[in-house]
């Protein structure tokens, strides 16, 4: 795989991208630039768009309205050049099962017109990469996770400039799940790597940047450090000495401008707010107020989880 | 048709490695094998039918060479025609359904070479089985009957090649158009009878490709044939489907 270089176009380019499946509109004016050679995490619930989002960057489907460029074409009007520069890995990927894994890898480069030597290079190292090298049996009888460490490996079958996973660690068990993880952790900076998924601790420990898509709308897109900065900037945290102290500071704290949310946990009282450093004022001096003894007042870091739930406030998330 | 030899040569050794190489060319070559001998038993068979009934005497005629093709052409007829509706209703639904087609066509393989692909190595499987089916009926006919005359099963089962590689390119335009490998199959039935059907309708038989289904009796009993029409007709139609074919895979979306 090359470098990636800086001049190169956004990787994937998503405008006013609408899907509408008769009266589901399942992608509603999706706006999504990614960058090349980042890992990016598309996140979502299941159900949220991501998976028709990818079928149409792959050429899987069209769009009802809007555009979608990969790597500088319109997937609509370029297929085959598209197609010569992804790799694909689909939720649920379907192999023939009478082939070998590396018969496999053999047929997805000839697809690609590769030569034969190059072909028999990578699928030794993708094979070895995959953990499948020593097996010889047909794919019929592979495991799930065997299935899926392949489809990873026959999307790299061709070095793509832009590698589209679907849902890649949904099947997997822990050490199969770290290793793929691992693998697409590998690819930074060579190539970019766009992968969809509900799982939000996949996207902490490997992406550069996420969007999240609910309702086939993007609610946030930004580096996940940014992402999760931004959230930790609204959240303040109160410690204070019982249960019903807590009460009282959450009661007179209710109706202050800047109050977002407020909830109490025994004798925490977490509060998500609009204007950090008023709250930082104001929060001590009406716990004085109240009468109530301060135990701990911090900044609270926020997880993607925290910034997901916030943004998508469904009970789905992990 | 990017990607058509890397998908044909798939094709093939998927031909090779599966159960596709057994059903068509094992039922042409079984029936190849005992459509002679069940022409040379049936008079048996039908007098130790007559001997348990009192009364009943049926006189059958001594069986000749024609009697084992008319017999191996039913086969064909009724059940070779039948196995190319069963499994052609899944050359590409059942791509779909199993998620294969995906992992193919997001590589650089049009959706034309794929249907040409699966016509293609379908055909060739086809002409090859019925080819092996008719050798081993000759040469089995050739031993058990005096007088057997070869040419006129050729040139009766080059009919039914030609129309069976319709029936083909029939079932691919329907297992691309319906979603499921059932439907496709429903479908080709449908087709399979309407035929019969309007074969017995002679305007239409004379100008159209349903005119190869009397052809073959006609050819296997040696009559004068008039094929100018079903001939051109299927040929045309066989492109049609391809290409209807093809452009209803290229409109779906998978």
């Amino acid at each position: 795989m090359t470098q990636v270089r800086s001049d190169e176009p956004a990787a994937v380019e998503l405008r006013g991208l609408t899907k509408r499946f008769g009266d589901t509109l399942a992608l509603d004016g999706v706006d999504l630039v990614v960058r090349p050679g980042v890992v990016f995490g598309f996140l979502g619930r299941n159900g949220a768009g991501k998976t028709t989002a990818i079928r149409i960057l792959s050429g899987l489907a069209r769009p009802t309205a809007g555009t979608a460029h990969v790597l500088g074409h319109d997937v609509t009007h370029a297929s085959d050049v598209v197609r010569s520069r992804i790799g694909f890995l689909p939720d649920v990927p379907g192999f023939y099962p009478w082939m070998t894994a590396r018969e496999y890898l053999a047929f997805a480069g000839k697809l690609f017109g590769i030569d034969a030597a190059t072909v028999d290079d990578r699928a030794t190292a993708l094979l070895e990469m995959a953990g499948l090298a020593s097996v010889d049996t047909r794919i019929g009888g592979f495991s799930r996770g065997m299935k899926q460490r392949l489809g990873i490996a026959q999307a790299l079958i061709n070095a793509p400039s832009l590698l589209m996973l679907d849902e890649p660690t949904s099947a997997l068990d822990p050490i199969g799940r770290r290793e793929v993880l691992e693998m697409v952790a590998s690819l930074r900076g060579r190539t970019t790597v766009f992968f969809s998924t509900h799982i939000l601790a996949d996207v902490e420990r490997v992406c550069d940047a996420v969007a999240i898509l609910e309702r086939g709308r993007v609610v946030a897109s930004a580096g996940v450090a940014e992402l999760t900065d931004r959230a930790t900037a609204n959240r303040l945290v109160v410690e204070v000495e019982d249960d019903g102290a807590a009460s009282t500071v959450a009661r007179s704290l209710a109706g202050r401008a800047w109050l977002k949310s407020i909830e109490t946990a025994g004798r925490s009282v977490r509060v998500a707010v609009s204007d950090l450093a008023a709250a930082q004022r104001e929060i001590p001096a009406a716990i004085g107020e109240a009468g109530v003894a301060l135990r701990r007042f911090e900044i609270e870091e926020a997880s993607l989880e925290d910034v997901f739930v916030e943004l998508v406030g469904g009970q789905e998330a992990r | 048709m990017t990607g058509f030899d890397a998908f044909l040569t798939k094709e093939f050794t998927e031909i090779r490695r599966t159960w596709r190489l057994w059903v068509i060319p094992g039922m042409l070559v079984f029936f190849g094998i005992t459509s002679p001998i069940i022409a040379a038993i049936t008079p048996a068979l039908v007098h130790s039918m007559a001997a348990s009934q009192p009364g009943v005497v049926i006189r059958v005629p001594a069986p000749t060479a024609f009697d084992a093709y008319a017999q191996f052409l039913k086969n064909l007829d009724q059940f070779v025609l039948i196995a190319i509706v069963i499994t052609g209703a899944g050359a590409i639904s059942g791509e779909r359904s199993s998620g294969t087609a995906i992992l193919a066509l997001t590589k650089p393989l049009s959706r034309g070479a794929f249907v040409v692909a699966k016509i293609l190595s379908q055909t060739m499987l086809l002409v090859t089985a019925t080819a092996l089916g008719t050798v081993v009926c000759l040469a089995v006919t050739a031993v058990m009957f005096d007088g057997a005359n070869g040419a006129r099963l050729v040139s009766t089962v080059a009919v039914w090649l030609l129309y069976a590689a319709l029936l083909l390119v029939v079932m691919t335009l329907f297992s691309a158009g319906l979603r499921s490998r059932g439907a496709a199959a429903g479908a080709g039935l449908g087709f399979y009878f309407l035929a019969l059907l309007l074969a017995n309708w002679g305007p239409l038989a004379r100008y159209s490709f349903f005119g190869l289904l009397p052809a073959m009796g006609n050819a296997l009993m040696g009559k004068p044939l008039s094929l100018g029409w079903p001939l051109v007709t299927a040929v045309v139609a066989m492109a049609f489907g391809t290409v209807a074919a093809i452009r209803v895979f290229e409109r779906q979306e998978l």
